[in-house]
């Protein structure tokens, strides 16, 4: 749906988006990350012709969006970052505007009005000026607007931005449903979200790809050289040594708690599951174990991991 | 074309029910309608060489209002999209950057007309009420009207560069009014030049002079000079409104 090649801006003095590639296939979801200023917007303005390329080329859809950028756009439903609208219109209005922009005709449009009249559940503030209202519903009316078409291909450039928790789990529950007609770029700040509703994620960094994978994966080979935590009772010196000897362990750290156990924070090799080992240890030296427990890794720490420096 | 018609739509009726319209219209009315009923006054005291019809299009109060019209006109038409961030929205919709334009610039034009349909009633009104006593002159009322038509494009044309230029409405605004008067001082000033100079200046000012131009199309004098330079400065600045907008792309 979405193929990018060596795709670069460059601004005055810097490089927005470094040669990046990718590819999106018809259906999948796909979650955008990467901190402020990463290029992720810069990218996402490419990829709808807001913006030409430095280098490199956008196909959506088979079409070059800088040769065939009509042919390309009409595929595109788009929801830039700050959800611009004209605060002078009416919701139906503006959607009907939108619409009949992107191509509807006839009996179409209004079909497809009230389709994402429903769809983002915006039926109450129809004919509600959009400048009076809230920031949730403005953000649907823009989710609507990109919807308003059909369009194959949804780019959404932070949805939930802004919004408070019930309705960024609205927005998100609404995306998901989307997945199965459309295919989704989607960029956010919020990891658990992605976790739930994206099959990919693509992390860039200073304009450069920095992970392109499941978050299964991504979370995975981070936790094969993840950490153990363990609480046992026991003579300190003689646990460190015996614990650190044992194989596929890197480095154990040693704390004192208040109650007179001690708690180590264990990194092991990657790969490794050093648990029964532990186990066993504890078990031969008569030491109580009360805890022994394998820390859960989080797409955050993924994100933490590849992009904090 | 339909793209055009649906975007002209939608410029219109921004443009008809915003609250400003309305007061420019109101405004333009009350001065448009002063100075009438000063033409009339004037024409009533003494002979005068001038007919009603140049009295109420080309009076020599006429551009102390004049071209204050314009920079109300177009001000909003890109620098409130760009403020608003709605331009992105638009030019990522599939449409031509030159529909956009057109639209814009075209809604601008029809509201300007808008402006000048009172002062057609007025001239009805007076030749109801004088019961065809005074002569309106129907040669110098089709030249006057185009006239104001003519250098309407080319100022509005204006306006739409001037926007394009910028986010902010009122530098806009600013841009706008002093690029029309420095193009109306420079006529002015040729003009001036030209009474010294006769023979060597009348070709430049007969394309240049605004006023040369307005004192001859509302004597109904028909001058093709004229149109060609209006039309054709017109499309030159359009041409660099779409290069403005298209180079912001490349950009930003």
């Amino acid at each position: 749906m979405i193929e990018t090649q060596n795709l670069t801006k460059q601004f005055v003095g810097r490089n927005a988006v470094d040669n990046i590639s990718f590819e999106l296939k018809r259906g999948e979801i796909v979650g955008f990350l990467g901190p402020n200023g990463a290029g992720k917007t810069t990218t996402m303005r490419m990829i709808t012709g807001y913006l030409p390329a430095t280098a490199g080329t956008v196909r959506v859809a088979g079409y070059d969006i800088f040769t065939d950028s009509l042919k390309a756009r009409r595929e595109i439903g788009y929801m830039p970052e700050s959800v611009p609208l004209y605060d002078d219109m009416r919701v139906k209005e503006y959607l009907t505007f939108r619409g009949k922009l992107k191509g509807l005709r006839g009996a179409g449009v209004s079909d497809n009005v009230n389709r994402v009249l429903d769809l983002c559940t915006l039926g109450e503030v129809r004919n509600r000026l959009i400048g009076t209202l809230s920031k949730g519903f403005r953000q649907r009316v823009g989710l609507a607007d990109a919807l308003v078409h059909k369009p194959a291909l949804l780019i959404l450039d932070e949805p939930t931005n802004g919004l408070d928790p019930n309705q960024t789990r609205q927005v998100r529950t609404l995306i998901g449903q989307l997945g199965s007609e459309h295919t989704i770029l989607i960029s956010t700040h919020l990891l658990n979200e992605v976790e739930m509703i994206c099959g990919r994620v693509i992390i860039i960094d200073k304009g450069k790809i920095k992970a392109d994978d499941k978050p299964e994966n991504l979370i995975q080979q981070l936790r094969a050289s993840g950490a153990l935590r363990l609480e046992i009772k026991a003579e300190p010196t003689v646990a460190q040594k015996k614990i650190a000897a044992v194989p596929g362990v890197r480095r154990a750290v040693q704390e004192l708690l208040p109650d007179g156990w001690l708690l180590y924070q264990i990194k092991v090799d990657p790969g490794a599951d050093v648990r029964e080992a532990l186990h066993e240890l504890a078990n031969s030296h008569k030491w109580p174990l009360r805890e022994l427990s394998l820390r859960g890794v989080t797409l955050e720490d993924v994100f933490v991991e590849l992009t904090q420096r | 074309m339909r793209t055009f018609l649906i975007l002209l739509g939608k410029e219109l009726r921004s443009f008809f029910l915003s609250p400003v319209a309305y007061i420019v219209l109101a405004l333009f009315m009350v001065i448009s309608g002063f100075s009438f009923s000063q033409a009339i006054t004037l024409l009533r005291e003494k002979p005068s060489e001038m007919s009603i019809v140049q009295w109420t299009f080309y009076p020599r109060w006429f551009f102390f209002y004049f071209f204050f019209l314009f920079p109300l006109i177009t001000m909003r038409l890109f620098a409130e999209e760009q403020k608003l961030g709605t331009l992105e929205s638009l030019l990522t919709a599939p449409v031509r950057t030159v529909h956009v334009l057109l639209a814009k610039y075209f809604s601008a034009v029809i509201f300007y007309c808008v402006l000048w349909l009172p002062n057609l009633l007025y001239m009805g009104i007076l030749h109801w009420v004088a019961d065809g006593r005074v002569e309106i002159p129907t040669g110098p009322l089709a030249g006057s009207y185009l006239i104001i038509f003519l250098s309407g494009l080319f100022h509005i044309a204006i306006g739409c560069l001037a926007s394009a230029l910028t986010k902010n409405q009122i530098v806009a605004a600013i841009i706008c009014f002093t690029l029309i008067l420095l193009h109306f001082l420079m006529g002015m000033f040729l003009l001036l030049m030209a009474d010294n100079y006769p023979v060597e200046m009348t070709g430049i000012v007969n394309y240049f002079a605004t006023t040369q131009h307005m004192s001859y199309f509302t004597r109904g004098l028909i001058d093709s000079r004229a149109i060609v330079y209006y039309l054709s400065f017109t499309a030159l600045l359009l041409g660099t409104t779409h290069q403005v907008l298209e180079y912001r792309r490349w950009k930003s």
